[in-house]
């Protein structure tokens, strides 16, 4: 299993390492250090082989996590578990940078303590560390009886994601859809490739054990349904239902309940997780559709105009929109014309950043632009790369629309209609590009 | 790194830390002891502060404690006789009403890896296997293996193996896992854990209360069982179903890693269960993170050569965005290949013809060999594609090219008048050796096609004193005696000047041999040159690229789910091609 766990900087200084078992040497290190930070090519491969000894490594903003081991493991598993000991230190500390691992390496210290025992990875639930592992040092040593029994019983029972005896004066839940839409599209407007990639993100805040109903418009319930009454009822009642190509679910929802009647029910972990995830790709609500024109004049001229309209109801508002169109590697200079929004050149990213703060739907704006090239020898034609988007809907483009969450709790005398419920959708580029 | 300073800080560090003030307050004591560890972890030794700090374990700070633990079992190999002294403080806590000290206790008495104190930590550890809290229990399995581990010429008591069989039932499931690892571990030498039905069964029903990490565990242990009836298979089958589709990849590979084990004789079910698979691979490959998307394409490769049909609707997933990583879109091109059949081809193509201009030189030349493999059952197509790529005249491109057309000849001799003609020109653009001995092998066995072939040769005859390149060198020599063959006049004079340069005049042994041999084979008549040089040109039989019979599962099945499949370069090697050839 895992030999060695180390955490460097962008310098490829050391802040933390800890080494799991005897197969791994302090030099093991210096050797990730000078053959893949301090590399001459580019990053080859996430998993390098020095030595016998393979390192894989994860790298989040400019900090490199590291993982070193002499057997042959599995090569999921150990990439899993470098997201999720990054997923840990954000919970604990936010934003993983150089300076948080400084401030904070007892803590981290202290995790790599407890999450791996001897290479093997072990207990790695936030929740269940967060309980004795507070960034205040261990809250006292003597715990009740009570407080006691409830840690360990977190630590390893039955529902492990939920204790018992949670009390809260508003009951409330927050789902949140987000969703990620990639898109490839060709220069004549075709869609070569479209998918979206969305997660159904929960936060609960309710009392006691409460069983939860989720229900969105999956195609095959309502086909389902429309069935009972006639199938023209479904397309009468105007409901549009999505197609999921597949879906994937939190450890706490019944599958087997899922899998007889497409039903999604489950106990609620408390606070913040992941209910499901799932990838569509019919059927997709592209928010914008790029239209760009390139003319080059003579050798020394290009001329570009790009249209984007956007493609959803005018009720609502695209937000945080930015165009980037690719410029020449030769480009002396470029004059830009928008109405909306601000552009600029940026000459060291070679392209041209298009922002928009806000854009209503069923609108067009566009953008033209001279950009002035200076005159080479070189043969090279310019491969044009595409032009990239990146924007925030509030809706969902795959289509997918929660219709109810319900919650019974039997025990405590609160209804489902004393729970607060709000829903909202937060649909985002992925990989939006439109190739000119 | 700070070696300089090594010295003023271990002196600076020892005095604050025998300071009675510091010891005092908690707080400063604390921090004192961080110094200390932020130093080690940079590098500097800080052994000589051991004395020291194996004072200050005895405090109530568990904080404090687990920072001087990590100094301990980084240097106790060391120092093992003052490591002793810390044996009494460990064994103090391990008696602790608090669960959280007493596993705190027992890991750090394992890990400190020292032989002189194994006799003092069996006692705890034996204890802390029926310790009523869960968490004291997972920590002294591990440490029976870690034991184990240090001393493995000594036999691990019987009993205590007898005591980990059957925590296998414990109710917790971390202690279940940790038990299998331990065993596993402890038992190397005899195959591991033995697997038998009682305990798989057991293990199976446990399954869905382990995390992520046990289950990976669970499954891979698994492997090793051998059902011993047909509805027993079909049972484990049905109970695992669930994980084959797990949101989580290592779950779902560790899955069907095991159903490949168990279908082994089955071929027909291994099939299905491949089939099954498709969605959540999918799903990986378009997954947030590189890395997971890497690994996933990886076993992707893998699962193509049985099923080369698996992923034939979804081929446009693996397109390539802009902005990958090289490592990502050279492995995509790769499944991109498999993948191609006669509705897709103009696609793909097209696709491919955008990424040889690709700004990573690499990368286009791997979307270059890509064109080339399909080439070989589409030949007119990408022959065009390639010819189209030569008038680009970029040294990178062309000299990919040229290599692609050499290896597409060599399977296609249909192709090699287009190659012929195509090769005009090109030795302009060619910088790296590479190139140019994929254009001189063309060049040596078209020559009677190419018509500027002896002017192309005398330019690189002229040169021949600068060629630095071994190889380069070696196959002129075998280039120009083949084009001697066919065309006699124009050649005769400068097969004279090379053969007189390398047997005279050049260094290198190999290229002065082979020069020899050539002059001694012309000495002894035309005929014997050439049945000895013009062997054959091409090798049809070296596989057309669709129709080629699916390999069984089980060649494959066992470096699933390892390391192996993200270790190799491509499928095919072109290698073998190469060594035919000369």
């Amino acid at each position: 299993m895992i030999g060695g766990l180390f955490i460097y900087n962008h310098k490829g200084e050391v802040l933390i390492s800890r080494v799991y078992r005897d197969d791994i040497g302090r030099n093991a290190v210096d050797a990730f250090r000078v053959n893949v930070i301090h590399a001459r090519q580019q990053v080859r491969s996430p998993v390098t082989n020095i030595a016998r000894t393979s390192f894989f490594h994860v790298k989040r903003s400019n900090i490199w996590l590291a993982a070193a081991t002499k057997q042959n493991v599995n090569a999921a598993m150990v990439f899993e578990f470098l997201y999720k000991m990054c997923d840990v230190m954000t919970a604990y500390f936010g934003k993983i940078s150089e300076e948080n691992v400084k401030n904070n390496f007892v803590l981290i210290y202290e995790l790599l303590d407890e999450i791996l025992d001897f290479g093997y990875p072990q207990n790695s639930e936030t929740g269940a560390l967060k309980t004795f592992i507070t960034q205040q040092g261990i809250k006292s040593q003597h715990h009740s009886k009570e407080e006691q029994s409830q840690i360990t019983s977190q630590v390893t029972g039955q529902i492990g994601w939920r204790r018992e005896g949670i009390k809260y004066r508003r009951n409330e839940l927050f789902l949140d859809v987000l969703e990620s839409v990639n898109l490839l599209m060709s220069p004549q407007g075709q869609v070569l490739s479209a998918h979206v990639s969305g997660r159904v993100v929960m936060k609960s805040y309710l009392s006691g054990m409460p069983e939860c109903k989720f229900g969105m418009n999956d195609k095959i319930v309502i086909d389902k349904q429309g069935k009972g009454g006639g199938s023209e009822d479904a397309a009468k009642s105007g409901k549009q239902s999505i197609a999921i190509d597949d879906c994937t679910f939190h450890q706490c929802v019944r599958l087997s309940k899922f899998d007889s009647e497409r039903s999604i029910s489950f106990i609620p972990p408390d606070g913040e997780y992941e209910l499901m995830r799932y990838r569509t790709t019919k059927d997709i609500i592209l928010p914008f559709r790029v239209i760009p024109l390139v003319r080059e004049v003579g050798r020394t001229k290009l001329e570009v105009k790009v249209v984007i309209k956007s493609n959803f109801k005018s009720s609502l508002l695209a937000q945080k929109i930015e165009v980037r169109v690719p410029t020449p590697l030769n480009t002396s200079g470029v004059q830009l014309i928008c109405m909306k929004g601000k552009a600029k050149y940026k000459a060291s990213e070679n392209a041209i950043v298009w922002k928009i703060k806000r854009m209503a739907g069923m609108k067009e704006s566009q953008i033209s632009a001279e950009i002035e090239l200076l005159p080479t020898n070189d043969k090279k034609k310019w491969a044009r790369p595409p032009i990239s988007m990146n924007f925030e809907v509030p809706f969902a483009p795959s289509g997918l629309k929660v219709r109810y969450l319900k919650v019974f709790e039997p025990k405590l005398n609160y209804s489902d209609h004393d729970v607060i419920k709000w829903v909202r959708y937060i649909g985002r580029s992925g990989i939006y590009e439109t190739r000119c | 790194m700070p070696y300089l300073g090594g010295e003023e800080t271990v002196r600076e560090l020892r005095r604050a830390l025998s300071n009675p003030n510091v010891q005092s307050d908690q707080l400063r004591y604390r921090n004192t002891i961080l110094k200390v560890i932020r130093a080690m972890s940079q590098g500097v030794d800080m052994s000589g502060l051991f004395s020291e700090m194996v004072k200050a374990c005895a405090t109530v700070d568990v904080v404090q404690k687990k920072l001087v633990y990590v100094f301990l079992c980084s240097y106790a190999a060391l120092n093992p006789e003052l490591s002793l002294l810390v044996i009494n403080t460990l064994r103090k806590d391990c008696q602790d009403p608090n669960p959280m000290v007493r596993s705190l206790a027992l890991r750090n008495m394992t890990n400190l890896r020292l032989p002189s104190l194994v006799e003092y930590v069996e006692q705890p550890l034996a204890a802390g296997l029926r310790d009523r809290a869960a968490c004291v229990r997972r920590v002294a399995v591990l440490g029976w293996a870690k034991l184990h581990n240090l001393q493995a010429s000594s036999e691990i008591d019987a009993a205590v193996v007898n005591e980990l069989y059957s925590l296998l039932r414990d109710p917790d499931p971390v202690v279940m896992v940790n038990c299998l690892r331990a065993l596993e571990e402890i038992l190397k030498d005899e195959g591991g854990v033995a697997i038998n039905k009682p305990i798989t069964h057991h293990l199976l029903n446990r399954l869905k209360e382990c995390d992520i990490w046990g289950q990976c565990q669970v499954l891979r242990v698994l492997q090793r069982y051998r059902p011993q009836s047909e509805d027993e298979l079909f049972d484990i089958l049905s109970l695992l179903d669930a994980s084959l589709v797990s949101p989580h990849p290592p779950i779902m590979a560790a899955t069907l890693s095991l159903f490949l084990s168990l279908c082994s004789g089955q071929p027909a079910v291994s099939l299905a269960a491949l089939e099954r698979v498709r969605g959540p691979l999918l799903a990986a490959c378009g997954s947030g993170s590189r890395e997971m998307r890497f690994t996933a394409l990886c076993h992707i490769q893998l699962l193509l050569r049985s099923i080369p049909g698996l992923m034939g609707a979804h081929y446009k997933r693996f397109f390539c965005g802009y902005a990958e990583p090289a490592y990502i879109k050279q492995r995509k091109m790769q499944v991109l290949v498999e993948l191609v059949n006669d509705e897709n081809v103009a696609m793909l193509l097209d696709e491919l013809k955008g990424y040889c201009t690709d700004v990573n030189a690499e990368t286009a030349q791997a979307a270059i060999t890509a064109i080339g493999r399909i080439g070989r059952s589409y030949s007119d197509r990408c022959l065009e594609i390639l010819t189209g790529l030569l008038g680009l005249k970029q040294d990178h491109i062309t000299s990919a090219v040229v290599q692609t057309m050499r290896d597409l000849v060599w399977v296609c001799p249909q192709c090699s008048d287009t190659v012929c003609f195509a090769l005009e020109g090109c030795e302009e653009t060619l910088q790296d050796s590479q190139g140019r001995q994929a254009l001189l092998w063309l060049l040596g066995v078209y020559g009677e096609r190419v018509s500027s072939a002896p002017y192309t040769l005398e330019v690189f005859i002229d040169g021949v004193r600068s060629e630095a390149s071994l190889g380069v060198k070696m196959e002129l020599l075998t280039a120009t005696m083949r084009l001697f063959l066919c065309r006699p006049a124009e050649t005769q004079d400068m097969l004279g000047r090379l053969l007189h340069y390398c047997i005279e005049e050049e260094t290198d042994m190999c290229v002065r041999d082979q020069a020899l041999l050539y002059y001694r084979l012309l000495h002894c008549g035309i005929e014997e040159t050439r049945k000895v040089l013009q062997g054959r040109r091409s090798d049809p039989s070296l596989g057309v690229l669709i129709g080629r019979p699916a390999e069984p599962v089980s060649q494959w099945a066992r470096s699933f789910n390892t390391l192996e499949p993200l270790r190799q370069g491509s499928i095919e090697t072109d290698g073998a091609l190469n060594r035919l050839k000369q």
